[in-house]
């Protein structure tokens, strides 16, 4: 598994100002999904939990690149 | 959104290996068009919507979901996993 899965990259998103006691209406579920199988992904640079700077294109030509985007992750806030 | 702060509190308490990221100001998730507006209490919030994506190493999509089928990660790590063995027997 460790070496099928090049490398995984997870997302944690949590709604710090979003009011809890509410239930988000959710009207357009993946009417913004704009990207489809064949287009080039488009490159980011983010900050890990390590506090480094990670680039997907840095992984051009080396790995294979799991993207996760969890909402409401496990953190906590 | 996290930051990098809570991410890293979360990666050692799980003890995940690989990175964590923090999308603070929500440029990658405009940007593959997860990030979704909700109406509620008449304010508007933004919050990303669940998604799994495959990106092959010439910066390719293979796979992208989102929304409800997102929580199941098998359909990507089964492309992944295909995607790796069609890689290695070249």
């Amino acid at each position: 598994m460790k070496q099928l899965l090049s490398v995984c990259l997870l997302f944690a998103m949590s709604p710090a100002i979003a009011p809890m006691s509410a239930e988000p209406q959710n009207k357009d579920e993946v009417a913004k999904m704009t990207l489809k199988v064949g287009d080039k992904a488009p490159d980011f640079t983010l900050l890990s939990d390590e506090w480094k700077t990670v680039k997907l294109s840095d992984y051009h030509g080396k790995k294979n690149v799991f993207l996760a985007v969890y909402v409401l992750a496990f953190t906590g806030g | 959104m996290d930051s990098p702060a809570a991410n890293a509190a979360f990666a050692k308490q799980i003890n995940i290996k690989f990175p964590l990221l923090s999308d603070m100001n929500r440029k990658m998730l405009t940007a593959y068009g997860i990030l979704k507006n909700y109406d509620t209490h008449g304010d508007t919030y933004q919050w990303a919507l669940r998604a799994n994506i495959v990106v092959d190493k010439d910066g390719i999509i293979r796979h992208i979901e989102g929304g409800d089928s997102a929580v199941d990660p098998n359909t990507a790590v089964s492309i992944c996993t295909d995607l790796h063995k069609k890689q290695t027997a070249k």
